[in-house]
């Protein structure tokens, strides 16, 4: 995971808005010009409507929209419900390498607006005409670009602090794709409640703390995080790992020393993150591969588990992650 | 530190410290860099009591808290003294060689050539590891030193002020190239926060060793031309009629001071105001001779920043400061109090 990308509630980028204003400046005109030019070819112009409540407001928008945009970090979580984005803005190499094959198929084939949304090529954008406009990235970076995007199509925002189920619902609600959406959710029940019951007594019994380390970090540093995947476990598994006090900043958002390894003797369990192969992360292997860890009570007596989270914004990923977790916990000694 | 503010021999009068002054000046330095160095093992974010301390360094064992001590504050406190070692006499000799008490190595592009490197390093070439863009800040350093001092040199010989007006043009260029290239490139500029800050924290010491030999003979060099050096503070004229060779002394004191700022910066990133204010408060204990200067800057440097490191890490706990934050925080008041209080930081 990308430094860039913690939130309190989710791991999605924070998009940057470098180069927007020239981008903006440049594009406008064309953008005005192409919706200026009367609404046949709108894409929607003839469709039913339907209003939709969003981080900007109530929006009109088609009753079931065909040539939607996704920018920011809606492209992965829209496909993941079964969305096929007619445009989309880039994902970084972390952010795609773990999604599906076919999904990775229906990312390639969008047309390609920018590096990210704060880049977004405009013109390019109003020239696909699109019928519903999806957006997720910081506030400050959509308040630069709300009024060229409105122009060209009907645009849905959602801030970053937007919890990821309520996301999904939202992202599937915008793009009739509620059906798709009821069979995730389903699945994601069924599987948390199978987990809890399954390890129902190491749940109850067992301090986990939860650690990671940043893309790009500063050398000999880690964070001990309580958002991304492990909120989920904690949240809607119950598992017991350390969250930041009320009104703090999250603890993901610290850097440790390596020094504070030594701190983690304190948990009965460590969750680390791994690759899909089970590998330690590219960005955490130096904290294993450091002597302080080997030395972890947690480490020595196998209680130190590999955690894959893919992504933590939309249900397949999750529901990969809860596979993994499973997995682990499954596989957790008992306490010596 | 970029200025251009060169020295005018004022009319004041300058109270040179006698030869006792001067030894008994680096016997405390010496004691209280040791003091220092103690202080930087046995403190850090995390308490470890100093028997462990003790048992880690003499008493070896597979213990958790040993193995902390061992691989984290040892490693850290010998950069942290081979990076002050350089920076303390690289900003003596920048110092000594202008003429200029508001210069340090920047002024010659040292640091700008060294951001450039990594920037292009992290940014276009996609070098990630300190490992790796360690050896770009080294080679970016040494190539705009060398830049700068073939623009400085004339038909007359190598001009100091047009040594600093060159590094100060090509450090504004380069620092508006590395600044595009960061905008373009986010990541490259997360990738580079900490080195930019100037921090000693994880660097492993496999990744000092390679540099000693250069920082060695920089030494070398250094108190090799100290002598010149105090020739040229007379004015060039009267140095050369007093046998020193101009040309010879500013290249090998540009190549000493590139050598030990390149390293320095190399490894811990720019680290501004350790080689700025240190050798005023050498000159204040040992007067003006650079030889002793030197002696001084070599063992105060280590202990102002180690001192800044420890700090950094416990007003903050859990979390860390950057040492070159905490240096810029404690050095600033001490050089304007210093300043203010002696002439004898004059040159």
């Amino acid at each position: 995971m990308n430094r860039k990308k913690r939130t309190p509630m989710t791991m999605t980028p924070l998009r940057r808005r470098g180069g927007a204003l020239v981008a903006v400046l440049l594009s406008t005109t064309l953008v005005l010009s192409a919706c200026g030019g009367g609404g046949e070819d709108s894409g929607n112009s003839a469709g039913a409507t339907r209003t939709i409540t969003a981080d900007n407001g109530t929006i009109e928008i088609p009753a079931d929209p065909q040539r939607v945009v996704a920018l920011g970090n809606t492209s992965q979580p829209f496909i993941d419900i079964g969305g096929k984005p007619i445009g989309v803005t880039e994902l970084s190499a972390s952010e795609l390498d773990p999604i599906p094959a076919e999904q990775k198929a229906t990312f390639a084939a969008a047309t390609n607006l920018g590096a990210d949304t704060a880049e977004v090529d405009l013109e390019k954008l109003a020239g696909m005409k699109p019928d519903l406009i999806l957006v997720q990235v910081p506030d400050s970076e959509f308040e630069g670009i709300e009024k060229e995007l409105e122009a060209i199509a009907p645009t849905v925002f959602w801030g970053l602090d937007t919890e990821w189920k309520t996301f999904a619902d939202a992202l599937a609600e915008a793009g009739n794709l509620t059906d798709a959406l009821s069979e995730q959710k389903t699945a994601f029940e069924e599987k948390v409640a199978k987990i809890k019951e399954t390890h129902r007594e190491v749940i109850a019994d067992t301090s986990f703390v939860a650690v990671d380390r940043w893309d790009n970090a500063d050398p000999g540093t880690f964070v001990i995080t309580d958002f991304g995947c492990i909120e989920i476990a904690a949240d809607d598994i119950g598992l017991n790992s350390p969250k930041a006090a009320e009104g703090d900043d999250p603890l993901g958002w610290t850097d440790l020393p390596f020094e504070q390894i030594a701190q983690l003797s304190k948990y009965d369990a460590i969750l680390y993150p791994v690759d899909a192969e089970g590998q330690p992360k590219k960005a955490f292997a130096p904290v294993v591969e450091s002597n302080t860890w080997k030395a972890l009570p947690a480490v020595g007596s196998g209680r130190a588990l590999g955690v894959f989270c893919p992504g933590n914004n939309s249900y397949g990923p999750v529901l990969k992650y809860l596979d993994s977790l499973d997995s682990a916990l499954a596989s957790l000694p008992a306490k010596g | 530190m970029t200025s251009l503010a060169l020295r005018q021999d004022g009319p004041g009068t300058v109270t040179v410290p006698g030869p006792r002054r001067r030894l008994v000046g680096l016997v405390a330095a010496l004691l209280v860099l040791l003091v220092v160095l103690v202080l930087s093992v046995m403190i850090g974010s995390t308490a470890i009591s100093p028997s462990v301390v003790w048992d880690a360094l003499f008493h070896p064992s597979p213990d958790i808290d040993q193995f902390a001590i061992r691989d984290y504050r040892v490693p850290r406190t010998i950069v942290g003294l081979v990076v002050g070692v350089a920076l303390g006499l690289s900003g003596a000799l920048i110092q000594a060689l202008t003429r200029n008490p508001l210069a340090d190595a920047g002024i010659l592009g040292v640091h700008a050539g060294a951001s450039f490197a990594v920037t292009v390093a992290v940014g276009v070439l996609g070098v990630s590891d300190i490992r790796g863009y360690m050896w770009f800040a080294f080679a970016g350093a040494l190539i705009v030193t060398l830049m700068v001092l073939a623009l400085g040199s004339t038909r007359q010989g190598q001009s100091p002020v047009v040594m600093v007006l060159a590094g100060v043009c090509i450090g504004a260029v380069l620092g508006g190239v590395r600044e595009a290239l960061q905008l373009t490139n986010p990541d490259a500029f997360d990738a580079m926060r900490s080195w930019n800050a100037g921090s000693v924290v994880g660097r492993p010491l496999d990744l000092v060793w390679p540099i000693l030999p250069f920082l060695a003979v920089a030494l070398v060099l250094a108190f090799a031309v100290s002598g010149p050096l105090n020739a040229l503070a007379l004015g060039d004229e009267l140095a050369v009629a007093q046998g020193v060779r101009l040309v010879p002394t500013r290249v090998l004191s540009v190549i000493a001071l590139t050598l030990l700022a390149g390293g320095a910066t190399a490894i811990a990133g720019p680290i501004v105001f350790v080689g700025l204010m240190v050798p005023h408060v050498a000159r204040w204990i040992a007067g003006p001779h650079q030889r002793w200067i030197f002696a001084h800057s070599i063992l105060l440097a280590p202990s102002l920043l180690l001192a800044s490191d420890i700090l950094g890490r416990v007003v903050m706990r859990p979390r860390e400061i950057p040492v070159g934050v905490v240096t810029a925080f404690v050095g600033a008041p001490v050089l304007i109090a210093l300043v203010r209080r002696k002439t004898a930081s004059g040159l």
